[in-house]
């Protein structure tokens, strides 16, 4: 019989205009991996917060071990042995790798009654623990200097270190590459075998399926259903998660190719550390073409897609855009010129947080006539479109045009990037990393704009480094390995294991 | 003449390191701290008063009104700082207004308050505390040493004291668990919560210890620069040691050079005046010289130097 460790008891939470968990219950056991599964926005970041001490429910009680706890504080619910990876790594950036993992229960070494930190014995219990888990760090290496995926495994030596026996994470795969993802799983399944409870809040199904054993579904704010792994599939997961039936191929017609839109030549492009980045690079984008570029995280896509936009300088070659020159144009000339550009990196380069929606979609045209007469805005214009976009593209806040950007999901922030960019109606748009973080239902989304956009005559440049994503939308496929578009091919005759290996740099050169 | 050069250059410059020192203290923690100024003022004059009281009591040549003036600063900036961190830290105030609004509290609260207390206590009408001079020690032996022996010779004993002070000081930053707490406080306070530390705590602390280290830098120039506590002590010496904290990148040992280094600059600028037998009013523009070098290093070194990541930022726990 399996054995209680946590038990949410009708736990309801409301927020102003949104209810994010409405009367929600279930029990996870000791030891194994509790899946909680549901869209952005469907409550499970906010169940597990209040778990973890981040909120406190306004109705309903939760366990641990049998016992009600009143769970105030994450030092509280760290007591109780329960630790937590959030989305947003918490780690102080200038500290070494064992620094960040002892703070706040360093060893100490007291000298005249002064606890002075003994950071010997940091280094040796971090080594001790890394090499007991299997989780490979070196103990004295710069936090800030590490990657994405090493940075995790720093977030989870951390919460054993504190010996917790209950572990969250939340979207702990959304920032890491496939082999990164294989890794964490195989961590997950690990830790669940020494004995730890793990609850895992994701809505990627495939995560799901190779590792958890029971899985809660959550859609907008309720539990609907908690499934045994094993015998439930993905299309059942996905339905109960979305509400309706999904498919995971989006439909498109054969492609029309028109004109060349973008002609790349001998792209050579520097990173912030003064190297190249984009090694001569040469593609071409026709009118109604999406053309993908394939590659592993850091091969020089965020160069090639910042030149192509305006954003990075130019060091060699030429970006042609239907005959004119844009190479090192500015910004705005880009604009001008018709390049749209959804960006990685919503919150800095997409988004202006702070203003309110209706105030984010006019950022790239707000000096054209048709926003502004003179200097003065037109906030009717404004208005007009803010509510046209938001009914278009179904993007869902808390209070219309007016809301605080910062204040949205994810998935809406990224919705409302793209509706603005769209809306511009360019000959060319690029799409980096359009459906990173978001969840099933939106992904699916964002593939039918890219089709919608192609069909409407668009060239389209697909940055992606979901390989799922590029042979869903893609015509023609080119895969970048350090900064060099190592081979370019029709779609169709490509397979993802070909692609993977160019992907890797073991591929033939073409 | 580089024998004065050196005891003046070292007299004004580890008052300056000293509140450095607590400037880092308070920034490393997370809190914007522009109210050096009116810490070392307040210190100063809270030093004083106790100092011109005790006179009253021990005499004017006893050192136990010498020595307590220096506990009496040291207590005065650290519970004047309190209230800067009462509203940064408890009322989730903007750190540079509550810190401008510090300084000029801090100058009218004690121009007030010791016309007043002269009045009342003293029997007299002016506004300021005279003090005695301070003695001068000389460490027989290294003090014979060819030119640096001048570092030695005539030496405040408060500066004896800061050099103590700033040892102890980098030890808790660096090595102490209360060191490591502040400054994980001062990047990613989120983070540090998560922990289990307690923030604003941490942060309370630091500005406190950043308030008693500028009263005994306020003492100590109340002492080197004028022997008396008056309204003159705000002269600015609180922006300088918050430009050496940023030259020296929120480091102590660097601001300590970048301290040197305006002492030395106005120490050498005063010699050359009097080596040239200028007229005193260009002591004035001397006085001027370690603000101008302030705006050359602005220039050469302003961009290189990273502050604490999460400095000025109020910490809410709420929010995420």
């Amino acid at each position: 019989m399996a054995e209680p460790i946590v038990e949410f008891r009708h736990i309801t939470k409301k927020f102003p205009g949104i209810v994010a968990n409405d009367d929600v219950s279930f029990t996870v056991n000791k030891g194994e991996i509790f899946a909680v599964l549901g869209e952005n926005g469907a409550g499970k970041s906010t169940l597990v917060s209040a778990l973890f001490g981040m909120y406190e429910p306004d109705g309903g009680e939760i366990l641990v071990r049998g016992k009600p706890e009143r769970i105030t504080s994450p030092r509280y619910a760290g007591t109780l042995g329960i630790g937590m990876v959030h989305q947003h790594f918490r780690l102080v950036s200038n500290y070494t790798v064992a620094e960040n993992i002892v703070l706040g229960l360093e060893p100490v070494r007291k000298v005249c009654g002064i606890p002075f930190v003994d950071m010997k014995k940091a280094n040796r219990d971090v080594a001790a623990l890394s090499e007991r888990y299997g989780l490979k760090v070196s103990p004295t290496d710069v936090t800030g200097d590490l990657s994405v995926a090493a940075m995790q495994r720093v977030e989870i030596l951390k919460m054993l270190y504190r010996e917790a026996e209950i572990l969250i994470f939340d979207e702990p795969t959304a920032v890491l590459t496939p082999q990164e993802i294989d890794a964490f799983l195989q961590t997950v399944k690990t830790l669940r075998d020494s004995g730890k409870t793990i609850i895992l809040i994701t809505h990627k199904l495939r995560e799901i399926k190779a590792v958890a054993d029971r899985c809660a579904i959550m859609a907008r704010g309720k539990l609907v259903s908690i499934l045994d792994v094993k015998t439930a599939s993905t299309d059942e997961m996905a339905r109960l998660m979305v509400g309706h039936d999904i498919s995971f191929t989006t439909e498109k017609a054969p492609a029309k190719f028109g004109e060349v839109v973008l002609d790349v030549d001998g792209l050579t492009v520097k990173n912030v550390a003064g190297y190249d980045a984009v090694k001569g690079v040469s593609f071409q984008v026709h009118a109604g073409e999406v053309f993908a570029v394939a590659g592993v995280s850091g091969n020089g896509q965020n160069e090639l897609a910042d030149s192509i936009a305006g954003l990075a300088k130019v060091s060699g070659g030429t970006v042609t855009l239907s005959g004119h020159d844009i190479t090192n144009a500015t910004v705005r000339e880009h604009i001008t010129a018709g390049v749209a550009y959804i960006p990685e990196d919503r919150h800095n380069v997409g988004l202006v947080l702070d203003f309110t929606l209706r105030g984010n979609f006019p950022l790239r045209l707000y000096d054209s006539p048709k926003y502004s007469r003179g200097s003065i805005i037109n906030y009717r214009e404004y208005n007009e479109q803010s509510a046209r976009l938001q009914e278009e593209y179904d993007i869902r806040s808390s209070q219309g045009g007016e809301t605080i950007v910062r204040e949205m999901s994810g998935g809406n922030q990224q919705k409302a990037i793209i509706a603005r960019e769209i809306d511009m109606k360019t000959p060319l748009i690029i799409f980096m990393q359009p459906t990173r973080g978001l969840d099933a239902g939106a992904v699916m989304n964002v593939r039918k704009y890219i089709i919608a956009e192609r069909d409407r005559g668009a060239a389209v440049l697909l940055i992606s480094l979901d390989l799922d994503e590029i042979l869903d939308c893609a015509d023609t496929i080119g895969v970048i390995y350090s900064g060099k578009m190592s081979k370019i091919a029709p779609a169709s005759e490509l397979t993802a294991e070909v692609i993977g290996e160019y992907m890797m740099g073991v591929g033939k050169t073409a | 003449m580089p024998d004065t050069i050196i005891i003046d250059g070292l007299s004004f410059s580890l008052p300056l390191f000293v509140m450095a020192v607590g400037g880092i203290f308070s920034e490393k923690s997370g809190i914007t701290n522009l109210a050096l100024e009116g810490f070392q003022g307040f210190g100063a004059f809270t030093g004083a008063f106790a100092a011109v009281y005790l006179y009253g009591v021990f005499g004017a040549d006893s050192v136990i009104p010498y020595w307590a003036s220096f506990v009496f600063a040291v207590i005065g900036g650290g519970v004047f700082a309190l209230l800067h961190a009462l509203l940064c830290v408890r009322f989730k105030a903007d750190q540079v207004i509550s810190g401008v609004v510090m300084n000029i509290l801090a100058m009218a609260l004690t121009s007030f308050l010791t016309k007043r207390i002269n009045a009342s206590i003293f029997g007299n009408s002016g506004n300021k505390f005279m003090l005695s001079a301070s003695s001068r020690i000389t460490i027989p032996g290294l003090s014979e040493l060819p030119v640096v022996g001048a570092v030695f010779r005539d030496i405040y004993p408060f500066e004896l004291v800061i050099v103590a002070v700033a040892l102890v000081m980098w030890l808790v930053l660096y090595r102490t668990v209360y060191g490591m707490r502040l400054r994980a406080c001062g990047d990613n306070p989120q983070s540090a919560d998560a922990a289990g530390i307690n923030v604003y705590a941490v942060r309370t602390v630091a500005v406190f210890v950043s308030g008693c280290l500028s009263g005994l830098a306020g003492m100590s120039f109340a002492y080197s620069v004028s022997a008396q506590f008056s309204p003159d002590i705000y002269l600015g010496y609180g922006y300088l040691s918050i430009a050496a904290l940023i030259f020296g990148n929120w480091s102590i040992l660097p601001a300590l050079f970048a301290c040197l280094v305006f002492g030395f600059a106005r120490s050498t600028g005063a010699a050359v005046i009097h080596g040239l037998g200028l007229p005193s009013s260009y002591n004035d523009l001397v006085r001027t010289l370690p603000y101008v070098l302030t705006l050359l290093l602005l220039v050469f070194f302003g961009r290189r130097n990273r502050s604490p990541r999460a400095l000025g930022q109020i910490y809410d726990k709420g929010m995420r």
